[in-house]
């Protein structure tokens, strides 16, 4: 049955008339599910194909939560016991007969182990209608050391909607890297808790919005540790009508002394249609800290632009050679060649017109 | 380790007490007699009655918040929201009965009169008590009066302008204040005219268990160029009043306006204000706030930037003692091309009390060339106090300028080091360091204002071990 559904709540509201309290999805319905076999995986640990129950502090809303606890047709269990050399690649793609996928991830990793994890959600082809709802949940142990790369890359016609939930334990180090490429919709929850004194978590996001797409970013870290810290990197471009909502959280709680928090937000605006809200909250109640947070939305430096133009190079292609060279960071902090090759592609595609 | 120790806010001139001293005093609660009534003792025209039960319609449909603080401990049925003291309007300090002027003494109002403002108005409970205004500026058509004698002698003014720029619907707050409004201020600037000296309002709530709701109107001519101030306490009682006041403010063409407001009620008080400003082309409206006092403040000045090049300044300070909440912030709109905005904002939070920032920047797709830069800064001085920050941005053109950035932290030790080497003790180098953060909002401020604010802040840094 078709009904409309509030996602994404953020931890602190505002008035109503700032249309940014929650994303309200009209028409929402959950699909039928089939089994989903189109995955293939690289790893050198055991998986397991069941997993416990998760119940996450900031939801992205109950009834995809409800969905995944319920009916998950992908579970996978990673238990990181050992240092792993060779990232572990888990790769879906969504086609015309399984055009639904729903699953359910937990990462724990050991004491003091180190390993990456690639999640790639891919649909065959443009015309694929596919329903995708996720959720990776990592328990990093103390010292353990892991990477996560998240690559959303399904087409324009897909709905998305994908959380994370994070836990991290003393000295512990969780590094996510995240594209949000595709989707009609898409839907992310980021929440981490950062428990452990010295724990050390990062985020860099890049997210690309064209044609009708709608983007909405909730991340949310709450810090408890002392000499926590807590990085939050987005950098995103929008063109045609996209829009973007982008609500960040950083939450610091009484007794995370000498804890650090930085939270930056970039949009760069392609189009005069293209809509970008943001709201990166600071909450504090501990004195012993160090928040900062900053976001700035605008369109590309008309000098940049024109400088690049006089070298020779079409307007198109300048504005795509600057939006890269923001996400290089980003881009930068994927390790292989090959992968970082097939983005970059991916990101000219969708610059195109 | 040593903690920074700053003192509350020394209230003492703020606390002192009248008797609860009226002529009249409405009966608790809000009902439409109560409206018709108070309209009837005002002896206003039918379009006002008609505007109050506007108000009071809308209060009744519109619901509380969901957001910013709690406000359960306001009940309306505990509230009189009219107390008429026992004075007429006085055009001389000398006529305002003795127990009223001597609270207007302490507050150093006919003082400042004197040495440094152009008029002044002073408004007890509901009604205005004093009002004057510089020959010469009457001379040059400048019209300064409470508002009750503006809705008689300018009806025709204040008709075109009341509730335009604030509508009845905007929440539930304003409707109560336009169902029940009493006194405020009324400025009409002509055009071409600079009114060089400030002007100046100042709001006394002296009843216990009563609602201040003030209305101020003021409207600044093409060209023109006005400073107003407006101040406002209230000694302390144990039951919560409310203050409610609603602003609206029409800056024209070329015209600036300069709205400085120190609030320092009583930390029983709940000041839920409403201000906001329609500013048109090559217009300039600057924000400068001093929120001290209140038990809960939700207050957030609205610029609307309708006309080209229309410019808005924002500088404020909070302080949020002990049992205090302070929620501020600000709105604006950049509705046309190249309007601007620049805002500064600082909050010191102590000893549990929580300072909340706020802001909401439309950029409105036909804005193009605007540029918006917003900075807040938080100081929290023990950590069982709460600093937070909650800034939205909604950007619907791509032909802007947009940035905000936000820091909140505690005194840095290196610069406390830093100025301890150079001969400072750590006490004075805390001093130093809480002065100079909030310097830029005092530096704004006329200098009367500024010392006041400085006693306000009455840093007296102890080495507390905490």
């Amino acid at each position: 049955m078709k009904k409309m559904v509030v996602l994404n709540e953020t931890p602190r509201r505002t008035s109503k008339s700032f249309g940014i309290n929650n994303i309200k999805i009209e028409n929402f319905e959950l699909p039928e599910l089939k089994d989903f076999s189109n995955v293939n995986i690289e790893t050198e640990v055991n998986i397991e194909n069941t997993v416990h129950e998760f119940k996450p502090k900031f939801s992205i809303g109950e009834v995809l939560v409800n969905q995944i606890k319920d009916q998950a047709n992908k579970k996978l269990y990673i238990n990181i016991d050992k240092d792993i050399k060779k990232p572990i690649v888990i790769d879906f793609e969504l086609d015309e007969t399984q055009n639904t996928l729903v699953d359910n991830i937990v990462i724990r990793a050991e004491e003091g182990k180190k390993g990456t994890i690639i999640l790639k959600y891919r649909t065959k082809n443009d015309d694929v209608q596919a329903f995708h709802n996720g959720v990776c949940n990592v328990k990093a142990k103390a010292n353990a050391d892991i990477k996560v790369i998240i690559l959303n890359l399904l087409n324009q016609k897909s709905e998305n909607y994908y959380s994370m939930n994070n836990k991290l334990e003393e000295n512990a180090n969780l590094e996510y890297v995240i594209a949000d490429f595709g989707g009609s919709k898409t839907v992310t929850n980021y929440y981490s808790s950062l428990i452990g004194n010295t724990s050390n978590n990062t985020v860099n996001t890049m997210y690309l919005g064209k044609e009708q797409q709608l983007l909405d970013l909730n991340y949310i870290a709450e810090v408890y540790g002392k000499k926590a810290n807590i990085d939050i990197e987005v950098y995103g471009a929008l063109k045609d009508n996209a829009i973007k909502h982008f609500k960040g959280t950083i939450d610091f709680k009484t007794g995370c002394k000498k804890a650090v928090g930085n939270e930056n937000e970039y949009c760069m605006l392609l189009s005069k249609k293209a809509k970008s809200k943001a709201l990166p909250m600071l909450l504090c109640s501990e004195d012993d800290v160090q928040g900062n947070h900053s976001n700035s939305a605008g369109k590309i430096d008309e000098d940049k632009l024109y400088y690049i133009m006089t070298r020779g190079i079409s307007k198109k292609e300048a504005q795509k050679l600057i939006v890269k060279a923001k996400f290089n960071n980003i881009l930068n902090k994927i390790e292989d060649e090959t992968l970082k090759n097939e983005l970059i592609e991916i990101i000219d595609r969708k610059l195109d017109y | 380790m040593a903690k920074t120790q700053v003192d509350d806010i020394n209230r003492s001139i703020y606390n002192i007490k009248n008797e609860d001293n009226y002529s009249f005093k409405m009966k608790k609660g809000l009902d439409e007699s109560i409206v018709r009534q108070i309209s009837k003792m005002k002896n206003e025209p039918k379009w006002m009655l008609e505007c109050r039960l506007k108000g009071l319609e809308m209060f009744n449909k519109l619901d509380m918040p969901t957001w910013g603080p709690d406000l359960s401990c306001l009940n309306m049925d505990d509230i009189s929201t009219y107390v008429r003291p026992k004075s007429n309007l006085n055009s001389s300090w000398n006529d305002v009965p003795e127990e009223i002027k001597n609270t207007f003494d302490l507050l150093g109002i006919p003082e400042a009169e004197k040495k440094s403002l152009a008029g002044v108005g002073a408004q007890y409970d509901s009604e205005v008590v004093y009002h004057s205004l510089q020959e010469d500026l009457l001379k040059k058509g400048v019209i300064y009066t409470d508002f009750e004698t503006a809705v008689r002698e300018h009806e025709e003014i204040v008709k075109e302008y009341f509730m335009k720029c604030v509508p009845a619907e905007d929440h539930k707050f304003v409707a109560l204040h336009y169902a029940v409004w009493s006194g405020g201020s009324f400025v009409y600037v002509p055009k071409g005219v600079d009114v060089e000296i400030p002007l100046q309002s100042y709001f006394r709530l002296n009843s216990p268990e009563s609602g201040q709701f003030e209305h101020t109107l003021i409207i600044v001519d093409e060209g023109a160029n006005l400073h107003f101030i407006e101040g406002c306490s209230a000694p302390k009682y144990n039951k919560v009043n409310l203050h409610a006041g609603c602003v609206e403010l029409f800056v024209k063409e070329n015209a600036r306006l300069r709205y400085s407001t120190i609030e320092n009620w009583s930390k029983n008080m709940l000041n839920l204000n409403t201000k906001k400003v329609m500013v048109e082309k090559n217009g300039v409206i600057e924000w400068v706030t001093g929120s001290f006092g209140s038990r809960i403040s939700m207050l957030y000045p609205m610029s609307i930037l309708k006309g080209e090049n229309a410019k808005m300044e924002y500088t404020g300070i909070s302080f949020a003692g002990e049992g205090q909440n302070l929620d501020t912030g600000l709105k604006v709109v950049h509705g046309a091309k190249n309007t601007a905005s620049v805002v500064s904002s600082k909050s010191i939070s102590k000893s549990g009390g929580i300072a909340t920032f706020r802001s909401n920047v439309i950029v409105a797709p036909e804005a193009d060339g605007s540029k918006s830069n917003i900075s807040c800064e938080s100081l929290m001085l023990d950590d069982w106090s709460v600093s937070d920050t909650i800034p939205v941005s909604n950007i619907q053109t791509d032909d802007v300028e947009f940035s905000h950035e936000a820091k909140i932290g505690k005194i840095s030790d290196e610069a406390i080091f830093y100025l301890m080497s150079r001969g400072l003790s750590e006490e004075e180098a805390k001093a130093m360091i809480v002065r100079g953060f909030a310097s830029p909002i005092s530096k704004e401020l006329p200098v009367e204002y500024a010392a006041e604010m400085n006693n306000l802040i009455n840093l007296e840094l102890e080495g507390a071990i905490g």
